[in-house]
């Protein structure tokens, strides 16, 4: 354990310690003066213990020892100071692009560390980092500054969600022309590129280098979603060294973040790279928004999942607006459509509007013979690689065409009609080679109509189910790329029960898996830039100089991550644009000539011991008051055990500054009206908490006439809940319920006027059971969700939807009033992530996008944010309005 | 006399006379309660009250006889009233610095305590129809309550001047009640006991204490000082001296009480922190215990 002093010369003053001892032993403390009318009668006695008054030895010792104290603490001792040699200003080299990301706190600290050992030595430092700026300029030239202007500097580095690119680092270095010998410290990222050495060489040039890079387990992974055949979500694991086993776990999330489906895989010795699937059922994949790494949160971890992977859209083509009139039920897309709603997006209109869209399979129901035209754009789209589904039906058998797997032989088969002898038959179980194996066929489908393939040497092949006599019910065959589906009957029953049976809709889901997505057919207009990926893989609404990207076409070449595209969603469709793609290589560095090395994982943190020594100083100082005083005869005993009590408290007891703290808050809370939230001990969440209701409390202080002051976490069971308006508790999974104690104050915080909004902060989807769990105990009065003329929607906007970060989850509230606390309700429960809308750092901008998006619903929350606050603080003062078109009626009377 | 100096001097006389009251009515009060227990004379002469009816005897007065008792009933009656001599009672509170001081802020300081003493006990005499005065005070003793409130102002007003007693002299027969915490040589009181007591006064001495002058309640190192320009004495232990201080206090009372017998005078003790009442009664008993 290295130890160092940033003064070491003012330990030359514990050579005065001997002297100071000499002093202390001649020179007694003061003796108390009494006065004593009775002097006289003394005079004599004193005289036979007249001695040589003395310091105790222990005294001395003491005193001795606080001086040495103060001398060490003053020449500020470190413990395991990372020494940074001696020599010349300082270049600090920071890699921030995306792979900095992981062990940014380590980086951080590292930094920390290192600026502030500037400091100390006043050593001036220049600042160099090696991803192009945000704000799309090129790298910056670094400048040599003091250290203080350094370290702010330093305090806006963050990983940016983009590759370093060391060659324009090198440029910026040439143009910068920093007067050599520099010490080099490098906080490097470990990875691999062709500049690099280059690099390194320019560094070495200018002095010696240091390196602070990953190790290996620690080095950034790369995530890339795959293709996949089988409709799975699939994702390559990359990583730079494959010296060590790794096991990866990949989770799939959905737009509000809650965790869809995991998986984990490990990556065995000398692999660099996995390919992980995520099988989930469908209704499942179509939510999912996301992939991302458990455990590392960077922009090359996350791979955000757009519709041409998450979610096919199938396009029923209704060329006549069928099924809208008085029979829905006789028509084949409403069963289709019905079918589909769990497992796709279903557009439906005239085939051009359907052709402008991405589409994966589109259902051609029976109609009459296709025009030319229709013909040609649906030979073309299937050609690229869609499915295309037809349906057949009276008109088909009439009037047979070209688009079909099979050629039909004119006119139909009646099944069980008045003049046949069959009856309507069932199915035959699914072929095992073709893409229906497996489902399982119900014994109650009867068919009663097909249309009939001419029989060819391939029609076995192309047949995919059969009635039970052998014939084909579904017929498929490849086209192009894509591929051409019939089914040799109607959905509707007009022909047979299929569609009404649960095999179509698995029928589907297997043809949707089928199908691949085809972009559409024309260019289309660029995509501005909707939601974007910070350095931490976390999506923000889009800043800096984020431009529209090119319309994805295959000729052009994809654009590269940068500043001006960062990773991220793009377009009204929220096409994603992700990292791993457009990072062909991934490799780590090796070393490199010239560069010292050392891992920064592990460092540890130098210790600062100069208020150790200080306040171990101060102790026995007052040790030496006390000693001071009973040795003067002015320590009454039960002062002395009380004094002892105190100041062992205080030894034992620590963190005063936490009980100061909870006593200020309280303090602060009652001199001014604040929001509070409650602190669910996940610093995220409490996070979010904080800043959102720091934001909605500037909201209101800039939209009302109310001023409230910085929001304050509060613990129920600890903290006095009465001195707020307005409690946000935001519910976590694994939230414990409250205790007997904190049970009864918040009980009581509702019986007395106080207001508590419980936010599940899923979109309400498991939350009534996390709620549950939480608020069992509570008395939570009888709930009815919020309508358009309860006082919330009215105090102060005019509200019809109470939107957070995501919308659509009823509010609840008390149902009726309780005339005793003024008809305000004590609860608002909701699940729409408020706190998340309301955020916004420290500049005002939103820290969280909004779900489904836009400006209109963050407005919403933050007027629903006003609108709660106003009713927390005035009550159903508003609750008049809501009567006024009766009490208006009765005036008339 | 310009106005403003005879605000000025009415101020002046006003704060001098604010303390008077509180301490005559306190007075008052004490001497009230032992004022129950004790009684005149008890004995036929000069005097304002009833004390009995005599039969006439030849040699009365006939304006002694009592015409109002004689006509209830045969014989003559003479209306008697109870001896109420007036006696000379000089008083006198040490106003010394020693006097002046307290161990406990929340104890009177001596002088206070034999101020009230003194002012209790003229109260009572004044009560009886005795003579009292201040002892140094220059008009004779004055007779009626309206010598109290002058008696108080001489008793607050006089100078801290340090430990001797004054040199007064006084008629024969007269009676003199010093009330001092006596921390003097033993040999000046007794040689002013004696030059008193020659002169044919009666005494009698009360010494008022501090509780902590007679127990020495301090402890550790402890630098004493005076109060009357005594050096200061360093004592490294000062709950060491308890015994031997003791031992003196004890002795030196010892010889006040000698002092005090060989004169044929009366001694006795109060300390500040008993109640001024049991004091009194001890003070009004000497005067009153011939």
């Amino acid at each position: 354990m290295p130890l160092s002093f940033v003064s070491p010369l003012i330990l030359a003053a514990l050579a005065g310690l001997p002297a100071l001892w000499w002093l202390l032993r001649v020179v007694p403390p003061a003796p108390r003066r009494i006065v004593f009318p009775p002097i006289r009668l003394l005079g004599g006695l004193a005289s036979n213990q007249r001695q040589t008054a003395k310091t105790p030895l222990w005294l001395v010792l003491m005193r001795l020892v606080l001086a040495a104290l103060v001398i060490v603490g003053a020449a500020h001792p470190l413990l395991r100071a990372r020494p940074v040699v001696a020599g010349g200003p300082l270049l600090v080299v920071v890699d921030d692009g995306w792979a900095s990301a992981r062990q940014w706190p380590e980086r951080r600290a590292l930094l920390d560390d290192w600026l502030r050992e500037a400091e100390r030595q006043s050593r001036p430092v220049a600042l160099l980092t090696t991803a192009p700026p945000a704000d799309g300029g090129p790298v910056p030239s670094p400048r040599l500054r003091s250290p203080g202007e350094a370290k702010a500097a330093a305090e806006a580095v963050v990983p940016h969600p983009w590759p370093t690119d060391h060659r324009a680092a090198v440029k910026a270095l040439d143009a910068a022309a920093l007067p050599p010998p520099l010490r080099v410290l490098w906080l490097a990222d470990g990875l691999d590129d062709p500049a690099l050495r280059d690099f390194a060489a320019r560094l070495r040039r200018l002095g010696p280098v240091e390196m602070a890079a990953p190790p290996e387990a620690a080095a950034a992974r790369l995530l890339t979603l795959a293709a996949d055949d089988t409709g799975e979500l699939r994702a390559s694991i990359r990583r730079p060294a494959a010296a060590l086993p790794e096991t990866v776990t990949l989770r799939a999330a959905d737009t509000a973040g809650r965790t869809v489906a995991e998986a984990s895989t490990t990556l065995a010795a000398g692999r660099r790279s996995a390919e992980l699937a995520l099988p989930m059922p469908a209704e499942l994949k179509a939510r999912v928004a996301r992939l991302g790494l458990a455990g590392e949160a960077s922009a090359g971890a996350v791979a955000l999942v757009d519709d041409r992977w998450r979610r096919r859209v199938v396009g029923l083509v209704d060329e006549i607006g069928a099924g809208t009139g008085a029979s829905p039920l006789l028509d084949d897309l409403y069963y289709a459509e019905r079918a589909l709603a769990p497992l796709a997006e279903v557009r439906r209109g005239h085939l051009d509007e359907l052709l402008r869209r991405d589409l994966s399979l589109i259902i051609l129901p029976d109609q009459g013979g296709l025009a030319e035209q229709q013909h040609r754009q649906l030979e073309e789209w299937v050609r690229r690689g869609g499915v295309l589904l037809r349906l057949a039906g009276p008109k088909l058998a009439r009037n047979p065409d070209e688009l079909l797997p099979v050629r039909l032989l004119s006119g139909g088969r009646l099944l069980g009609g008045a003049l046949s002898w069959t009856r309507p038959m069932a199915m035959n179980a699914m072929p095992d080679d073709k893409p229906f194996a497996g489902l399982a066929v119900p014994g109650d489908i009867r068919v009663s109509a097909q249309v009939l393939a001419e029989p060819v040497i391939d029609l076995n092949d192309r047949t995919w189910a059969r009635l039970e006599d052998g014939t084909p019910l579904v017929t498929g065959a490849p086209r192009g790329k894509g591929t051409l589906v019939l089914v040799h009957t109607s959905i509707g029953p007009a022909w047979s029960n299929l569609g009404l049976s649960g095999l179509f809709p698995a029928m589907l889901e297997r043809l949707i898996r089928l199908s691949r997505g085809v972009p559409p057919g024309e260019v289309g207009k660029p995509l501005a830039p909707a939601e974007l990926l910070d350095g931490f893989g976390r999506l923000v609404p889009p800043s800096g100089i984020a431009e529209a990207l090119p319309p994805p076409s295959p000729r052009a070449t994809p654009p590269v991550p940068g500043p001006r595209h960062p990773p991220g969603l793009y377009g009204d469709d929220r096409m994603a644009f992700n990292l791993g793609p457009a990072i062909a290589d991934l490799t780590a560095a090796g070393p490199l000539e010239g560069v010292s090395r050392v891992d920064l994982t592990g460092l540890e943190r130098a210790v600062d011991l100069q208020p150790g020594f200080f306040a171990a100083a101060l102790l026995l100082l007052m040790a030496d008051m006390i000693a001071v005083l009973a040795l003067a005869g002015l320590l009454r005993r039960r002062a002395a055990v009380v004094t002892l009590l105190v100041l062992l408290s205080l030894l034992a007891d620590h963190p005063l500054a936490a009980a100061a703290a909870a006593t200020d808050s309280t303090q602060a809370a009652v001199l001014k009206t604040r929001l509070a939230y409650v602190v669910t001990g996940d610093g995220e969440i409490d996070q979010t908490s904080r800043a959102g209701l720091a934001g909605l409390s500037r909201l209101i202080e800039r939209r009302t006439t109310a001023v409230l002051g910085e929001p304050v976490g509060v613990d129920p069971s600890r903290d006095p809940l009465m001195v707020f308006p307005l409690l946000y508790w935001p519910v976590v999974q694994r939230a414990e319920p409250p205790d007997a104690a904190a049970r009864e104050r918040i009980n009581d915080f509702m019986r007395h006027g106080g207001m508590i909004l419980f936010d599940t902060r899923d979109g309400g989807e498991d939350g009534p059971e996390k709620l549950r769990r939480l608020t069992g105990e509570l008395d939570i009065p009888p709930l009815a969700e919020v309508t358009d003329d309860h006082v919330l929607s009215h105090s102060f906007y005019l509200l019809r939807s109470l939107p957070g970060r995501t919308t659509g989850a009823p509010v609840y509230v008390q149902d009726g009033g309780d005339p005793s606390n003024d008809n305000v309700s004590p609860v608002v429960i909701g699940a729409n992530d408020w706190a998340a809308a309301w955020a916004v750092d420290e500049r005002g901008r939103p820290l969280y996008a909004v779900v489904p998006g836009g400006d209109a619903q963050r407005e919403q929350a933050n007027r629903f944010g006003v609108n709660l606050v106003m009713y927390a603080l005035t009550g159903s003062y508003k609750a008049d309005q809501v009567h006024l078109p009766a009490i208006l009626e009765r005036l008339k009377k | 006399m310009t106005t403003v100096d005879a605000i000025r001097l009415q101020t002046q006389a006003a704060a001098l006379a604010a303390p008077l009251p509180p301490l005559l009515a306190e007075a008052e009060r004490v001497a009230a309660t032992v004022l129950q227990g004790v009684h005149g004379r008890r004995r036929t002469g000069a005097g304002d009250s009833f004390w009995q009816f005599r039969r006439y005897q030849p040699g009365d007065p006939a304006s002694a006889i009592d015409w109002r008792q004689s006509a209830k009933c045969d014989p003559l009656f003479v209306r008697e009233s109870e001896w109420a001599a007036a006696q000379s009672v000089w008083l006198w509170a040490d106003p010394s610095p020693s006097m002046r001081w307290s161990a406990d802020p929340a104890r009177p300081s001596k002088f206070h305590r034999a101020c009230l003493l003194a002012l209790a006990a003229a109260s009572l005499l004044l009560r009886g129809g005795e003579r009292v005065a201040r002892l140094g005070e220059a008009p004779a003793p004055g007779l009626g309550r309206g010598v109290l409130p002058r008696l108080a102002a001489g008793f607050l007003g006089a100078a801290p001047t340090p430990d001797v007693l004054p040199d007064s002299v006084l008629p024969r027969h007269g009676s003199l009640l010093l009330l001092s915490d006596f921390l003097l040589d033993l040999a000046v009181v007794d040689l002013a006991v004696r030059r008193w007591a020659g002169a044919g006064v009666r005494g009698h001495l009360v010494q008022i204490l501090d509780p902590a002058e007679e127990s020495l309640p301090y402890q550790g190192r402890v630098r004493f000082a005076g109060l009357e320009g005594e050096d200061d004495l360093l004592v490294p232990e000062a709950s060491s001296l308890r015994d031997a201080y003791g031992r003196r206090m004890a002795d030196h009372q010892a010889g006040l009480a000698a002092i005090a017998g060989a004169a044929g005078w009366s001694f006795c003790r109060h300390h500040t922190h008993l109640p001024p009442t049991a004091a009194l009664t001890a003070v009004y008993s000497m005067l009153a215990g011939q």
